[in-house]
């Protein structure tokens, strides 16, 4: 059986690396890259990132791949967004003004209130029944992050809280944005990775 | 508890590449290679690991990105703090692109703290610490600057960008008392000039009574651990264990399937 390809969208931002040691641990093939014609030989995209909102989606379409994205996403092919990368599938961010994202995901992303980072190791609240994350019990997965996704309940997967309630995990189809770090959530945080993969490759 | 938890940070000082030993940032003992105590930190549940790397700035050698590319081949699976020689932002998003998950900065608060801003703009204030080296004289709170080895009062614009958020933590490092055994000094927390909860306190922090009572005060998110780590197999567990009724993660909280069994 041929194991499964996973693309990381490489557009200059965050730490790639360490996504493609993990999922390499995990048994995938990764192809780090930036063209679309590596990205579309893989059977799942990763969207990673760290970093600001507007020069992240202005990287992505220096690079021609915002459209490439959104193709992709349109014609039912897993894409899974990390911290900023879940970010960046939403229709708008507020962070330095009002910037266009991806539009994969109805929703907004907003700064969380009262100047406050969400850093460190937070449990989640699952929200429906969605069987890519039943497996989810009580531990705690690694957040730094300063703004969060604001969308319809229908879409939310998790929830976290910091004074607030926001969505952690969110679904749209065979688009998943995941606003925690599974890739340094260790043990917790690798088998929500391995499932969330398997279960988008394989629905 | 759905509360964030309070973390544990395993601090790894690198000089030439070495990993040592620290004591009141004047001596050194080595300790061996910084992949084997980080990947130690990372079997054991450290909550994050900070790796120091103290000669950099005062050699202008900007970060030690040879370092992090031997950690990188790691996989660790704990977030990598990283501080040491950042002397712009565009060295700080390099720090990033290595292998951290985010960086510390100390003297360029000093050096160009418009730098350290638009580093913060750039990889979002959530990535960005602020390491301030104190020490108390005469009940005044005073700011190494360890490449002079000077004090100075905290310059009013980084007690500013502290206070505004610019941050999204800042690192208090006792460093008279760093390597001495339960030599953290308390007046620190209440001489800081900033009203916040986002405070990480490093330097003398050995026993776990003492790091029980960092932890419980409402400004501190993190304590920092450094050469008390190494003193004994499992010591993040060890710690954790006595921490009993605060919002931490469980000792017992394997990195993955490589990791040791925790201590009975």
């Amino acid at each position: 059986m041929s194991r499964l390809g996973i693309g990381i969208v490489d557009y200059g931002v965050g730490n790639l690396t360490s996504v493609g040691r993990t999922l390499y641990a995990l048994g995938y093939r990764c192809k780090i890259s930036s063209r679309p014609e590596d990205l579309d030989a893989q059977d799942l995209l990763v969207l990673p990132g760290v970093g600001a909102f507007p020069p992240a989606m202005a990287a992505l379409e220096a690079r021609g791949l915002t459209g490439y994205l959104r193709d992709r996403a349109a014609a039912g092919r897993p894409l899974l967004g990390i911290c900023l990368g879940m970010q960046l599938l939403a229709e708008s961010s507020t962070e330095y003004g009002l910037t266009a994202g991806l539009g994969l995901i109805r929703g907004r992303v907003c700064a969380l209130p009262s100047l406050r980072s969400h850093i460190g190791w937070n449990q989640i609240a699952l929200a429906g029944d969605d069987p890519l994350f039943s497996a989810v019990g009580d531990e705690t997965f690694y957040f730094n992050h300063s703004f969060a996704l604001e969308c319809a309940p229908g879409l939310v997967r998790a929830t976290a809280t910091l004074r607030t309630t926001f969505p952690v995990i969110v679904r749209q189809g065979a688009v998943i944005g995941i606003q925690f770090h599974p890739e340094k959530s260790q043990l917790a945080g690798r088998n929500l990775l391995r499932n969330v993969i398997h279960g988008l490759c394989h629905d | 508890m759905t509360e964030l938890r309070k973390r544990v940070i395993g601090v790894v000082t690198v000089l030439d590449g070495w990993a040592v030993q620290s004591f009141g940032y004047a001596r050194q003992l080595p300790l061996g290679k910084p992949e084997c105590v980080v990947e130690n930190l990372d079997r054991w549940g450290a909550d994050e690991i900070l790796v120091l790397a103290i000669d950099r700035s005062r050699r202008n050698l900007g970060p030690d990105l040879a370092t992090l590319a031997r950690l990188a081949t790691l996989n660790l699976g704990t977030p990598l703090i990283y501080g040491g020689g950042i002397r712009s932002a565009a060295e700080g998003v390099a720090v990033v692109q290595a292998g951290a998950d985010r960086v510390c900065v100390d003297a360029l608060l000093r050096d160009d703290l418009p730098a350290a801003l638009n580093l913060a703009g750039q990889l979002g204030a959530q990535a960005v610490i602020a390491a301030l080296p104190l020490s108390l004289d005469a009940g005044e709170l005073r700011w190494r600057d360890y490449r002079r080895e000077a004090d100075t009062p905290l310059h009013p614009d980084v007690i500013a960008a502290v206070a505004g958020g610019q941050f999204s933590e800042a690192l208090l490092i006792d460093w008279r008392h760093e390597g001495r055994p339960g030599g953290f000094d308390p007046g620190l927390l209440s001489a800081f000039p900033v009203q916040t909860d986002r405070l990480i306190l490093f330097g003398g922090l050995s026993e776990t009574e003492q790091i029980a009572t960092a932890l419980a005060h409402p400004a501190v998110t993190a304590v920092g651990v450094g050469n008390f780590l190494n003193y004994r197999e499992h010591a993040v567990q060890s710690f954790k264990s006595g921490l009993g009724g605060l919002p931490v993660r469980p000792p017992r909280h394997p990195a993955d399937p490589r990791s040791c069994p925790s201590p009975s």
